[in-house]
């Protein structure tokens, strides 16, 4: 493998494992209110949430550019303030994938806590829990599973991301420049055997890594842990 | 004591409750479901959030206007209808959470471990424990984490008759263990014999009537007295046995009831449950006759008559009282009125084990 691709891979991974780290947390209190809301924007908060589902990401990474350039509401903000911007450069690829791939960590979040029921919160408010201790004691291990996947489907998610990066990070090596990217280079070049390599590793990892899910997950309603 | 007015609103649905309980020994809350029972219990520990008004507990005040202490700061033990353990925690770890979490000081394991019969379950998942068990388990949790006051709402309710059972002799002892007033939400009338010092009476969100349990059903203005399934409730303390085959318990005025025969313990405290329409009245002594407990009796108060055709009779038995439910007519054809002498045969009745009945605090 060359060190073009070794930096993309390196890159991609960094991209997901922080993505997921901010899915995470930027996903738990969005999903504990869409669990538990009798909100009326309910409907239209979750509507958002799932876009990314069905929108092509070429679609949403032109509305980011757009917003992101130093042009744009966002970048221009930034700019105001003196901060660096977002377009074509690794944080804007964060932006990007975290809203590209949140309706992958808020929805199995989502279930996990409508599944949890209002029953275990009341169990442990009348034995003296605070909210705090309420979600590490009893929310976060009742629901770990959903933290699972939602870890696993975000990752996995933004691992295969390639629209939006095309058009928020464009092709900087060592800056934006993705394996998903890297692979269209490849193709693009001819370059089959380079291509080989790289497709055949995202496939590996990417079921390699579902596969393990799926395992814990069986193993977990073996075990009645679910 | 505990001072209770609570309102609540649903759109099918209103409570509205105003009512003093004692500060010590067990008060059940009886009533037909959708009675408002369950709510009232949820507004005292704060589950209910939108209701309104006032909640003091042996001088806390958990809530007042503009005021609501957060259930998580309210002292209560609750074993809901459902233990409702933690899955994901031992049976251990389920007993000590609340003690994790409230400060100050409470009873030790050890006790509550032996009391409810936990010990060899201690070590164990929840998962595989029994309904009768895990009902234990909740109990004991309730009961280390420090409470003040004890809420069960109808704790034996989703347990089969054998469980059920086997249950309520660890209740009677867990309810003693703590020196703390408790609320029981009940429709059983067994449960409620066997268990209450007090009584509240609720129907459609109201206080019907409340008070020592004797004198409740004792009194013939509590509605439920006056429906055929009326019974009273006669508290005494087992004698040896007198005939042949059969068991005695002499009650507080001094009588002496015949009971089928029981295994349990001379002068044990006990419970006679007398459903009104198994006491028929007759104004001589019938000498031969297989009713085992003929009693004179003087006729205190005659009810109004039902739709169903029938009043209920109030019996003073040298102290105890009695009702007895017959028809109009028999009550016309026997004279029977305020002031009249005449005997009272019981056809059956119900010993229900149950702690001797404590004052209320003053």
């Amino acid at each position: 493998m060359q060190q073009a691709d070794l930096t993309a891979l390196s890159l991609t991974l960094q991209l997901a494992g922080l993505s997921t780290v901010l899915l995470l947390l930027l996903g738990t209190p969005l999903a504990w209110w869409l669990a538990r809301t009798r909100s009326r924007v309910r409907p239209l908060v979750e509507a958002l949430v799932a876009l990314p589902l069905v929108l092509p990401p070429t679609v949403l990474g032109f509305y980011l550019l757009i917003l992101l350039s130093p042009n744009g509401p966002v970048g221009a903000t930034l700019q105001a303030l003196g901060l660096p911007g977002l377009a074509f450069s690794f944080s804007g690829l964060v932006t990007g994938s975290v809203i590209y791939s949140l309706p992958f960590v808020v929805q199995p979040l989502q279930n996990a806590f409508v599944s949890l029921g209002n029953r275990p919160l009341e169990v442990a408010a009348t034995l003296g829990a605070g909210p705090l201790s309420r979600f590490l004691h009893v929310v976060l291990p009742l629901s770990r599973l959903g933290y699972l996947s939602a870890a696993v489907l975000g990752f996995a998610h933004t691992l295969g991301e390639f629209g939006v990066v095309l058009m928020i990070g464009g092709n900087i090596p060592g800056e934006t420049q993705v394996v998903s990217i890297a692979i269209y280079e490849h193709v693009e070049a001819l370059a089959y055997s380079q291509a080989h390599v790289l497709a055949g590793l995202l496939l590996g990892v990417s079921f390699v890594v579902l596969l393990a899910v799926n395992l814990a997950n069986r193993r977990a309603r073996l075990t009645g842990l679910l | 004591m505990i001072e209770l007015n609570c309102k609540l609103e649903h759109t099918d649905f209103t409570l509205d409750v105003g009512c003093t309980l004692p500060g010590r020994g067990v008060t059940v809350l009886f009533g037909p479901s959708g009675s408002g029972k369950t709510s009232l219990l949820r507004s005292i520990a704060g589950l209910e959030r939108l209701v309104g008004g006032r909640v003091v507990v042996n001088g806390e005040v958990w809530q007042d206007a503009g005021f609501r202490l957060p259930v998580h700061r309210r002292s209560v033990g609750y074993v809901f209808q459902q233990a409702g353990l933690f899955p994901h925690l031992s049976v251990r770890e389920n007993l000590l959470f609340g003690a994790r979490h409230r400060s100050g000081t409470g009873l030790d394991v050890a006790p509550v471990v032996e009391t409810l019969g936990l010990a060899t379950l201690l070590s164990r998942g929840v998962r595989g424990l029994s309904g009768g068990e895990q009902q234990r388990v909740a109990l004991g949790r309730a009961l280390l984490s420090r409470p003040r006051l004890l809420l069960l709402d109808e704790p034996l309710a989703a347990l089969d008759v054998g469980s059920k059972s086997m249950l309520i002799p660890f209740l009677e002892n867990a309810l003693h263990l703590l020196d703390i007033p408790a609320i029981y939400v009940t429709h059983s009338p067994d449960e409620l014999v066997r268990l209450a010092d007090h009584v509240v009476v609720m129907e459609q969100g109201r206080v019907v009537t409340g008070g020592p349990l004797v004198e409740v059903f004792s009194d013939i203005a509590t509605p439920l007295n006056r429906l055929d399934d009326a019974f009273s409730v006669l508290p005494g303390r087992l004698l040896k046995g007198q005939l042949p085959g059969l068991s005695a318990v002499q009650t507080g005025g001094g009588n002496v009831f015949h009971v089928p025969l029981t295994n349990h313990k001379r002068h044990q405290a006990v419970r006679l449950k007398i459903q009104a329409r198994d006491v028929s009245l007759c104004l001589e002594k019938t000498e031969k006759s297989s009713i085992l407990n003929i009693l004179p009796a003087i006729v205190e108060q005659v009810s109004e008559v039902s739709s169903s055709g029938g009043c209920t009779v109030k019996l003073d038995l040298n102290g105890d009282r009695l009702l007895a439910r017959i028809s109009a007519y028999s009550r016309q054809q026997l004279a029977i009125e305020t002031g009249s002498c005449l005997y009272a045969q019981v056809k059956a009745v119900a010993l229900l084990q149950g702690s001797e009945i404590s004052p209320p605090a003053e």
